[in-house]
């Protein structure tokens, strides 16, 4: 295992993402013959891929969707897990990052908002179980909720992962010393990460700042029926 | 839900992913104990109770069952960090719960899927044995299937293939299901049960089981054979042999089970029975000849044709694994029952003479003195030996009990070092911290004195 706390260089790890299930993120969303399917889950690569078309076929039997879905979304689902496995085998450093989280989501008439850090290192960290505790904590009644604060989690250390893969390339591709690419990967980054020093230094405390306490509570909204038709109409103008 | 019976204390402890008060309506001990005992009309009592099957009478909040480790090992074979046993109960228990909130709405899997935090594949699986063992999704209309592995294709074929059976044929009105066999009939309730429901008590409680007559469902309640049908089975008889799904369409209107059925009531109808002796072939179709029509010669060729009766009697016995077995079958067929019988009876007889004979001239023959036991020795000896048994199994089960507290203890340390690994954990960090900033602080310093030094040297100068 790997010192932590250490701000020496790390070696490039193989990508996988950093939690400890190794789940990919899966978004869909298809139209068909003026139909529309929206949805977002979990999926384990490491199952067979006669799965898809299982749960291809179940999610259409439910849900009562045209049989014409069945293929739509089998091939969605394989795309994406074509993508992450071309991901699969290639390196990223994770470098000492710790990154804000946003959570910015509406599921049904639940609406939450938050920012929280998340260490990118500990590849034992677990976003379902995040949920539920968020979940729990916040008295969260709808039982949707649960599911989509983790999806958005892993969808954001999903889209991080993959930017640590491509900065590993571009320092390795400029020819930069060792420490260089270290440097990289600490400055390179999305801008969001900080440096875990750069956090405990000396000049802050440990403490947060009072003016950073609003952005980092959670904060749970109960919307009406008429505000959220509201945001779903407008929702639906943005996206044309 | 109608009722809202409170959690008993002891399975209270379950993870709730909503903290809303979970509607349980029934305490476990109550579903298992009202499940397949009653069976109230369908219209009423459905929403107060919630059935499942006896044979998942194992289920219980807060533990897991051999029969789950065995059906999803996923969770239990600790090969991945965040597939315990604990993510398990969760799963299971918030889809159970899940479903009795929409009972008597069935729960699809995307319903579940929506609300669960997990891959969906896992949860798929855990939806499905759920729905294989009864525990959702379960109406009492089903009650007649044992479904116990996953066996979705065999109930997907069975569905459609009761429908397709014919129509004119007596439903049982407690599982609502076709009575094809024997069923059981009570004029003074006006209930229909087939055999299955009779037998496991599925009727309410006012009725006694000795109010049921059983009524014989063969071809006697149909329109009964008529000479030309029976020709028909003959003559595809012949021409087919025991190629039944060729027979049936032969004789028009019959299904192959009635064919057969009917085939083997016929008298004579044995003697088809394919023969790898030609001889019997020849014999056959000799008789054939002789008896068309079956109703009246048939009888009189009762005494006659018992001898080939027992031949078709034969094939059960032909092929048990046991040689003598099938010897004494094959020559107890051939000679008929009752002398089959007296034989048997002069065996066992000849068999304690023997013995008892041997007990008489034993003389100094230590093997003999053993055999020689009276009857009440035997018995003391048998009951000596069934209270050896009991010993072992008290023994046993003792032994389990103490294997399942020391796994428990085993858990529980597990738990503990985990516990220890992460505060150790997180105490190397805080040190490490605590050196960076301490070498920090170091660095100040020196800056600090520096800048003094460079300062008073401006001062100075």
């Amino acid at each position: 295992m790997k010192g932590s706390g250490s701000t020496g260089w790390k070696g490039p790890v193989k990508f996988r993402m950093p939690t400890a299930e190794n789940l990919v993120p899966i978004r869909l969303d298809i139209q068909y013959e003026g139909q529309r399917y929206k949805d977002a889950f979990t999926w384990n690569p490491s199952d067979p891929d006669n799965e898809i078309v299982i749960f291809a076929r179940r999610t259409v039997k439910d849900l009562k969707l045209p049989q014409a879905f069945i293929t739509q979304i089998s091939q969605s689902i394989q795309s994406q897990l074509a993508d992450f496995r071309a991901y699969e085998g290639q390196d990223m450093y994770t470098g000492e990052k710790i990154i804000p989280i946003k959570l910015d989501l509406r599921v049904n008439q639940t609406l939450i908002k938050d920012q929280f850090l998340w260490d990118l290192n500990n590849f034992e960290s677990d976003p379902e179980e995040f949920a539920r505790t968020l979940c729990k904590d916040l008295g969260v009644e709808d039982p949707e909720v649960g599911p989509a604060v983790a999806f958005a989690i892993r969808e954001q250390l999903y889209e991080i992962a993959v930017q640590s893969v491509s900065s590993a390339r571009e320092s390795r591709l400029s020819k930069k010393s060792r420490r260089g690419s270290d440097y990289g990967s600490a400055s390179k980054a999305s801008g969001l990460s900080m440096d875990l020093v750069k956090l405990f230094s000396f000049k802050s405390s440990v403490v947060r700042k009072r003016k950073d306490l609003d952005f980092y509570e959670p904060m749970v909204d109960l919307l009406t029926n008429e505000e959220v038709d509201a945001l779903e109409a407008r929702e639906e103008r943005h996206a044309r | 839900m109608a009722t809202n019976a409170p959690i008993p204390g002891g399975s209270s402890e379950i993870p709730p992913i909503t903290p809303s008060p979970p509607i349980i309506p029934e305490t476990p001990s109550e579903i298992s104990a009202s499940s397949n005992s009653l069976q109230p009309p369908p219209s009423s009592s459905d929403t107060d109770f919630i059935y499942i099957p006896s044979y998942s009478r194992w289920f219980s909040w807060t533990g897991i069952n051999e029969c789950e480790t065995r059906s999803l090992p996923e969770f239990f074979n600790s090969r991945s960090s965040s597939k315990s046993p604990r993510v398990y109960l969760y799963l299971r228990n918030s889809i159970i719960k899940q479903y009795r909130d929409e009972h008597p709405n069935k729960i699809s899997f995307t319903d579940v899927r929506r609300t669960l935090v997990g891959d969906v594949v896992t949860i798929r699986r855990v939806f499905d044995f759920l729905d294989s063992w009864g525990l959702i999704n379960y109406s009492s209309s089903a009650s007649a299937r044992p479904l116990r592995w996953d066996d979705k294709e065999a109930v997907a074929s069975e569905a459609p293939s009761t429908v397709k059976e014919s129509k004119a044929k007596r439903i049982c009105s407690a599982c609502k299901q076709i009575c094809s066999v024997a069923c059981f009939a009570s004029e003074k309730h006006e209930l229909t049960l087939c055999a299955r429901c009779y037998v496991r008590g599925n009727y309410r409680i006012g009725i006694n089981a000795s109010e049921f007559k059983r009524v014989e469902l063969s071809e006697e309640s149909k329109t009964g054979w008529s000479e030309k049908e029976t020709l028909l089975l003959l003559e595809a008889v012949m021409h087919y042999g025991d190629d039944w799904k060729k027979v049936a369409p032969h004789v028009t209107g019959r299904t192959e089970k009635e064919c057969v059925s009917q085939f083997v009531k016929l008298p004579f109808g044995e003697q088809f029975a394919k023969d790898s002796d030609s001889e019997d072939g020849l014999e056959t179709f000799d008789q054939i000849k002789g008896s068309v029509d079956p109703e009246s010669e048939g009888r009189v060729k009762d005494g006659s044709s018992s001898p080939d009766n027992k031949r078709m009697k034969l094939t059960p016995l032909a092929d048990a694994s046991n040689p003598i077995m099938a010897q004494a079958a094959f020559l107890s067929a051939l000679a008929g029952t009752k002398v089959a019988e007296a034989a048997a009876r002069a065996a066992v007889t000849a068999l304690s003479d023997v013995d008892y004979e041997a007990g008489k001239n034993t003389g100094g023959d230590p093997n003999r003195q053993e055999i020689n036991c009276n009857d009440s020795e035997r018995a003391v000896a048998e009951a000596k030996s069934l209270i050896e048994k009991e010993e072992k199994e008290v023994e046993g089960a003792i032994r389990e009990i103490v294997e399942v507290e020391m796994m428990k203890i085993r858990d529980r340390i597990v738990h503990f070092e985990k516990l220890d690994l992460e505060i150790e954990r997180s105490r190397k960090q805080l040190e490490d911290m605590k050196n960076l900033l301490f070498t920090d602080q170091l660095n100040i310093f020196f800056h600090t004195r520096r800048s003094r030094k460079a300062e008073d040297r401006a001062e100075s100068s």
